[in-house]
């Protein structure tokens, strides 16, 4: 009896590894309809695709958030160059399985690698050095090589303007952040979004709380409610999919501001003040056509929203015409260079000067920021 | 900290206790007819994708509460099939849902991740139209919420006041000497079994279609596991339910109260405070004949020959 008990015990626990294991392959895109006109390649069509491409995300890419936005970002390049052929991966949650995934890939024959997931960084750049024949593109990360290169939007200035949004539409003076992990980018764009709030409303109080995952829902339904029952009535977020807080703040009616998708609107029809998202495909489709042609160099890509990598959504229904002009201001100056989302001097909530009156903080530097601008509620470590 | 924050952790135990105390609901009758189903993470997650993908489709809400207890109650019946009828162990069967139920819900859920779509409508609560906005807003309930203390009182009434109820706890006890004064434990397994998945999809319909108003992958997050512990701590019992489902789940409105106020305790062991309390109760109540554990739970029914 007991005997019969571990067999089948230890069955159901391979059986179960076994199928996880298997759980998420990569699969094909579907074949795009064709697109009239072809940009940059022509005419290398005949035998099989110009680029292989294989991109591999950390969820579902249809989830109105981060993923999707990458998602259809990396589904552009194949919109203005016919002949390239893309494979996704889907759910790659870890470190081992971008490893395997991206390594499957190229003995399908990729010979450029999209990894748009933060924790793909480490696994994408050691197969760098194992494949120097095939080129490598992170999203977001900071690390370089002969053939690994980092791209990104610029999101902090974005999330500078969003500040100014929220700043002005509040009442209570006190805006909450739901966030996942005390991440040096998370906590520069929660850094941003305060000092923009700041910058127009004095009196501004940002409370920022952790939900200790990129995707556990009732958790974030959760953090949203208690940032709202702590007189927040500003609502954001950098989880992975917007659904849940916005859904959350509008069903409590208060303001919600989205982030890495503008799908996120969708969730917020009435409290809707503003929100941003990824839009990387021209520069990815640029990037994917000099690998085909042979001149792509490692460089270290940012991009703003006027350049055109990130987008403004619409703004919302009860948001007046002045507060929309001034945000729209906001980010001609910043993208004019008049406005410095990180300039100096800036103190921690220690009140330590952890940027130099006159100096600015530099890209590479908001990656490992770990503090928060004076007066924000939260624990940065 | 103000009012409204303590009043918060309030609505927040309730509204994530509701799922709590429907899935522990379930797994309390099902264990009293002596079945322990581990799967129920599964069973919760199967449930959730399901009325999730429903209400997206209909945009009826409701229907996707049917749904979801549909596909709780069947996936249940497979686990009665396996532990029922082809007498397999319980435990071995429970954890072979669970995980059949991971892949199945994410193949369900799939395609409506990122959607959204009308959650279960709450209402107002008489007499509180007088108070703020934020505050009332705390305390307008679905109609899933108003109906889970009655069902645990149903629960126990079906339990410890009906014949139905005296023959399932007979079975879990012993279920030779139940069959030997004229039940039909396998038919009373598989009862207890039904009524059990269907609780547990309301549970399910709760944190998808009206908590969360979302669906992504392995979204329960270990509810299932923490029904199961909830009906330990409760000693088998669905009133003492009610208070352990507020209990737990007020310790994570807690931390999150907590997280910027100073006090400083690692959000890693709030999470775990559910367990720990069902590890103290087990301590203290281990020995003890009354209340106990359903003498035969976990065993299989081989039948008599």
């Amino acid at each position: 009896m007991n005997k019969k008990f571990y067999w089948l015990l230890a069955v159901t626990i391979i059986a179960a590894f076994t199928l996880t294991a298997c759980g998420a392959p990569a699969t094909e895109a579907p074949a795009e309809a064709p697109v009239e006109e072809v940009e940059e390649v022509e005419e290398v069509e005949e035998e099989g695709p110009c680029l292989i491409i294989g991109a591999t995300y950390g969820g579902p890419i249809n989830d109105a958030g981060y993923n999707q936005a990458f998602h259809e970002s990396v589904m552009k390049i194949k919109e203005n160059i016919d002949c390239v052929e893309i494979i996704e991966a889907e759910n790659v949650y870890d470190e081992a399985g971008a490893t395997t995934t991206i390594e499957q890939m190229i003995q399908q024959g990729a010979g450029m690698i999209i990894a748009t997931a933060f924790s793909h960084q480490d696994p994408a750049y050691e197969l760098a050095t194992k494949y120097p024949d095939v080129i490598f593109e992170h999203a977001g990360g900071w690390l370089m090589g002969a053939n690994f290169a980092n791209f990104y939007g610029k999101p902090p200035d974005v999330w500078y303007a969003q500040g100014v949004a929220a700043g002005l539409m509040t009442k209570t003076n006190r805006l909450g952040f739901v966030a996942a992990f005390p991440l040096g980018w998370t906590l520069t764009f929660a850094n941003a979004f305060n000092l923009g709030a700041k910058s127009v409303n004095p009196d501004v109080v940002t409370e920022v709380k952790f939900t200790y995952a990129w995707g556990d829902s009732t958790k974030e339904a959760e953090v949203t409610n208690a940032l709202i029952n702590a007189g927040a009535d500003v609502i954001t977020m950098h989880v992975d999919s917007p659904a849940t807080v916005l859904s959350t703040a509008e069903s409590r009616g208060v303001y919600s501001i989205g982030f890495q998708n503008t799908a996120a609107q969708q969730f917020a029809p009435k409290y809707w003040i503003v929100g941003s998202g990824f839009t990387l495909g021209d520069k990815l489709t640029w990037l994917a056509s000099t690998v085909i042609d042979g001149t792509w160099t490692p460089i270290f890509l940012r991009c703003s929203l006027k350049e055109g990598c990130m987008e403004l959504s619409d703004f919302g229904p009860e948001v007046p015409q002045e507060v929309q002009d001034q945000v729209l201001q906001t980010v001609d100056d910043l993208d004019a260079g008049t406005i410095v989302a990180f300039a100096g001097p800036i103190k921690d909530q220690d009140g330590n000067v952890v940027v130099a009156d006159g100096e600015v903080l530099t890209d590479d530097l908001m990656s490992n920021v770990d503090w928060m601008v004076e007066g924000m509620i939260g624990s940065p470590k | 900290m103000n009012l409204l924050s303590l009043l918060g952790i309030l609505s927040s135990a309730i509204y994530s206790g509701t799922s709590l105390l429907y899935t522990a609901l379930g797994e309390v009758i099902h264990e009293r007819a002596g079945m322990v189903n581990l799967g129920l993470e599964g069973v919760l997650l199967v449930s959730a994708a399901s009325g999730f993908a429903i209400t997206v489709q209909s945009g009826n809400p409701y229907l996707g509460v049917l749904v979801s207890v549909i596909a709780g109650a069947l996936l249940n019946m497979v686990f009665g099939y396996l532990t029922v009828i082809r007498k397999a162990n319980q435990l071995a069967s429970g954890l072979a849902i669970m995980f059949f139920g991971f892949g199945l819900s994410a193949l369900i859920g799939n395609p409506y991740v990122g959607k959204s779509i009308h959650a279960l409508p709450r209402f107002e609560l008489p007499g509180l139209a007088h108070l703020p906005t934020l505050t009332a807003s705390l305390f307008r309930f679905d109609l899933l919420i108003f109906l889970v203390i009655p069902t645990a009182v149903i629960v126990w009434f079906l339990l410890f006041r009906t014949r139905w109820g005296l023959g399932l706890r007979a079975v879990g006890e012993n279920a030779n000497i139940a069959y030997a004064s004229g039940r039909n434990p396998l038919l009373i397994q598989f009862q207890a079994l039904l009524v059990g998945g269907m609780l547990a999809g309301l549970g399910a319909a709760h944190i998808a279609i009206a908590y969360a108003m979302n669906w992504t992958e392995y979204m329960t997050g270990g509810r299932g596991f923490i029904a199961v512990a909830l009906v330990i701590f409760s000693r088998w019992h669905p009133i003492r339910a009610i208070v352990g489902a507020l209990l737990f789940s007020a310790s994570v409105a807690v931390q999150l109260v907590l997280q910027n106020s100073g006090i400083n305790i690692s959000p890693f062991l709030l999470d775990c405070f559910p367990y720990i309390i069902t590890l103290l109760v087990l301590i203290a109540w281990g020995g003890t004949k009354k209340q106990q554990a359903p003498a035969s739970l976990g065993r299989v029914f081989q039948g008599t020959k």
